[in-house]
């Protein structure tokens, strides 16, 4: 009987396959198969209760499915604009500062170091229309006699939330930048100066394209995280009141794990995955045409 | 003796009755995982775990220690995974019905007369299928309305009421009374009339309560939704109606339990319907702004002239899967035992032992607070009721509670919330076969 012989290259790729399998292939396969089953967490035996496409269609047709994940989109443009703006300042700032710039590149990752949930109780409390910190400074500054319901109102919910997103996360944009700002070579922008450009001629037509690289990578980065924003709107709203943030992630944690339905939870997240891999596309589009203006190859 | 000490020496005195109780080292070398709820006012029962230890000679190893709302999706993820072997987990008369696998018929493994012991509005409520799935504990909850004493003894504020509401300045009896009174002592933002559970599974609850109170049911018998009905459109405008008035803080509609709690302690509030929990903490003077000024009475009656009397109660239940179901039993059994109720309920929680009731009123009778507490909470309990038991009791209400705070906030009216509401629970019910 002769012994089954496996080329060497397999044999030397198969613990990396067999893991990526475990950890990735069987839970992904898993997941997408319970998408088209009935399946909920507190009936086990509902897993092979297969009913087709019902949770897909369910979904395609649920108004409130679609609005969070509108919302979601709303609050991925804006939260990645501005956290792209102010870390881009924040890097050329901290880019210029001759001394104590290790400290402040270190002050600067603080808020990275926060676990997310501790953000969310922190401005749930600061945003708290009776106690909360913000009410309080405004009352006492006499700047409003009434207490603004910050994480009540449809607009005001939505950008306490986006600001507890930009401050724990922008510095996450001001390192990558201050990291391209440092792999500038110093040629281009020193004959930018000699040429007669202004600063901010230098900025915008040599600086900036040499640091977009940086800015896509960060813009793919992050679009995959508040993609999937689920730990700081939960604490802060759970998506309420009145579904005003609801974003797909708390809908779909809602629905997994509250309402038990992991059946049509995974039919929503797949839906939603297509979002991430929408944004990931386009920034990694974006990110190969930046290298190959700058002569980066692709 | 001082009501402290004598409640110690009866508790201690009870404990040893109940050590007595089981055999010497009946479970010897067995060992018990629990998971547990955790939070301060729960754990004072815990430290007496020792104690059944070293009777029975089993050791309690507690693997999980959270709120309930985590424990119930832990035990979702358990049910799911098949990891359910652990074998003493807290429950809740919310919850239960959600795990008809998980846990197992105590019947068999209680004697009837134990059962007896329990308050049997209790145990019907813990009874499910016909299989007794819990142990009720000294959690009994059903709310009272605490309110600032102050409020009702100035005579310019009752001039000023009788002359805007045409009726006497009185601490309220009906719900309608409760809505003037608030906005007539509402003053923005420094001062509001109530506040209310404003989601998740609370809004709901205050909601079924009042929907009950108005004369209507929250569902027909065949559990399809009954709440889009007069009385359903009343009970939801008195929630819109004191949110349009500003007699409730804005942000009321982010409100849970703690934030309510922390909020009449502020002294910020003047009327709160609440659990039984909070009275020590409300009258506690190193805790609360409104300590000595706090008075409780029953809970007000609606519009068909019946109390509101939403209840629940938390309770331990034992796993199917566990392999020692009698010594879980018996666990379960002495966290619920006479004296382990009469040891919580000296801090303020309700018992569900009908002895326990007799000694926790005579216990109070030297403190005119804790009295007045103890009054005003058998009274609303006299006609409590628990939620409907119904598996999809938290789905349902995962559909309700975004369409009450819709109305509440303004996005839509009364009408339109209840009909969507309706419509997602009867969608519901049907897609799992309800009827």
């Amino acid at each position: 009987m002769s012994r089954l012989k496996l080329p060497p290259w397999l044999v030397l790729l198969l613990p990396a396959i067999i893991i990526l399998m475990a950890v990735v292939l069987v839970p992904l396969v898993l997941s997408f198969y319970s998408s088209f089953t009935a399946y909920q967490l507190t009936r086990p035996d509902s897993l092979t209760k297969w009913i087709g496409t019902f949770n897909y269609r369910k979904a395609a047709g649920d108004a409130n499915f679609w609005w969070a994940f509108g919302r979601t989109v709303l609050l991925l443009t804006i939260a990645l604009n501005l956290e792209m703006l102010l870390g881009l300042g924040l890097a050329v700032m901290v880019s210029k500062v001759t001394t104590g710039q290790r400290l402040l590149r270190t002050a600067m990752m603080f808020p990275m170091m926060f676990s997310p949930v501790l953000v969310g109780f922190q401005f749930k409390f600061i945003f708290n229309d009776n106690v909360g910190l913000v009410n309080n400074a405004l009352q006492s500054l006499g700047l409003t006699d009434v207490a603004i319901p910050w994480l009540v109102d449809g607009h005001l919910a939505m950008f306490s939330i986006i600001f507890a997103e930009i401050w724990t996360s922008t510095s996450v944009f001001a390192i990558l930048i201050l990291a391209g700002l440092y792999a500038i070579p110093q040629d281009p922008v020193e004959a930018a100066k000699v040429d007669g450009c202004t600063p901010w001629q230098s900025f915008r037509f040599v600086t900036l394209p040499f640091l977009m690289p940086f800015i896509y990578i960060a813009m793919a980065i992050r679009s995959l995280d508040v993609a999937r924003a689920y730990d700081i709107v939960q604490i802060m709203t759970n998506g309420g009141p009145a579904r005003r943030t609801e974003l797909l992630w708390t809908l779909i944690g809602r629905t997994a794990y509250v309402d038990a339905r992991m059946g049509y939870a995974n039919a929503m997240g797949y839906i939603a995955i297509l979002l991430s891999i929408f944004f990931t596309i386009y920034f990694f589009r974006k990110l190969t045409a930046a290298r190959s203006e700058l002569g980066m190859g692709v | 003796m001082n009501r402290l000490a004598m409640t110690s020496c009866l508790a201690l005195a009870a404990m040893g009755m109940a050590t007595a109780a089981s055999a010497d080292g009946e479970f010897a070398g067995i060992t018990i995982e629990a998971k547990l709820i955790g939070g301060q006012q729960y754990e004072a029962l815990y430290a007496r775990i020792p104690e059944w230890e070293k009777a029975t000679g089993a050791t309690v190893k507690i693997i999980s220690q959270k709120n309930h709302f985590e424990l119930d999706k832990e035990f979702k993820s358990d049910i799911a995974a098949g990891t359910t072997d652990w074998c003493v987990g807290s429950n809740h008369s919310s919850f239960a019905a959600q795990y008809p696998s998980l846990y197992t018929d105590l019947t068999p493994l209680v004697p009837a007369g134990e059962v007896a012991e329990y308050v049997p509005a209790n145990i019907s409520a813990a009874t499910l299928d016909g299989k007794l799935v819990m142990l009720p504990r000294a959690q009994f909850d059903v709310s009272a309305l605490y309110y600032q004493k102050s409020l009702y003894t100035d005579p310019a504020k009752a001039e000023a009421f009788k002359a805007k509401y045409g009726y006497d300045l009185a601490v309220p009896e009906t719900w309608d009374q409760v809505r003037d009174q608030a906005e007539f002592f509402s003053n923005p933002p420094n001062f509001y009339g109530t506040q209310y559970a404003g989601k998740d599974e609370a809004i709901v609850g205050r909601f079924y309560e009042m929907v009950v109170a108005d004369g209507g049911k929250l569902f027909n018998d065949d559990f399809s939704p009954a709440f889009n009905s007069d009385a359903g459109k009343q009970a939801l405008q008195w929630f819109v109606d004191l949110y349009k008035a500003g007699a409730v803080p804005p942000g009321t509609t982010n409100y849970l339990w703690d934030d309510l709690g922390n909020g009449f302690a502020s002294g910020t509030i003047g009327l709160n319907l609440d659990w039984p929990g909070w009275a020590g903490f409300f009258n506690d003077a190193s805790a609360s702004k409104a300590a000595g000024n706090v008075g409780v009475a029953p809970a007000p009656k609606g519009s068909a002239g019946l109390r509101t009397g939403w209840s629940g109660f938390h309770g331990f239940s034992v796993t199917e899967d566990c392999a020692n179901k009698a010594a879980a039993a018996s666990l379960a059994l002495f966290l619920t035992s006479e004296d382990s109720q009469i040891l919580e309920s000296s801090t303020g929680p309700l018992p569900t032992r009908t002895k326990v009731w007799e000694h926790v009123a005579e216990a109070a009778k030297s403190d005119p607070y804790r009295s007045e507490v103890l009054a005003a909470f058998q009274e609303t309990a006299k006609t409590a009721f628990a939620v409907p038991a119904t598996p999809y009791w938290i789905e349902a209400t995962n559909l309700i509670y975004p369409e009450l705070q819709a109305a509440i906030l303004g996005d839509k009216s009364v009408d339109d919330a209840l009909a969507t509401a309706s419509d997602a629970v009867d969608n519901l019910m049907r897609e799992n076969g309800v009827y």
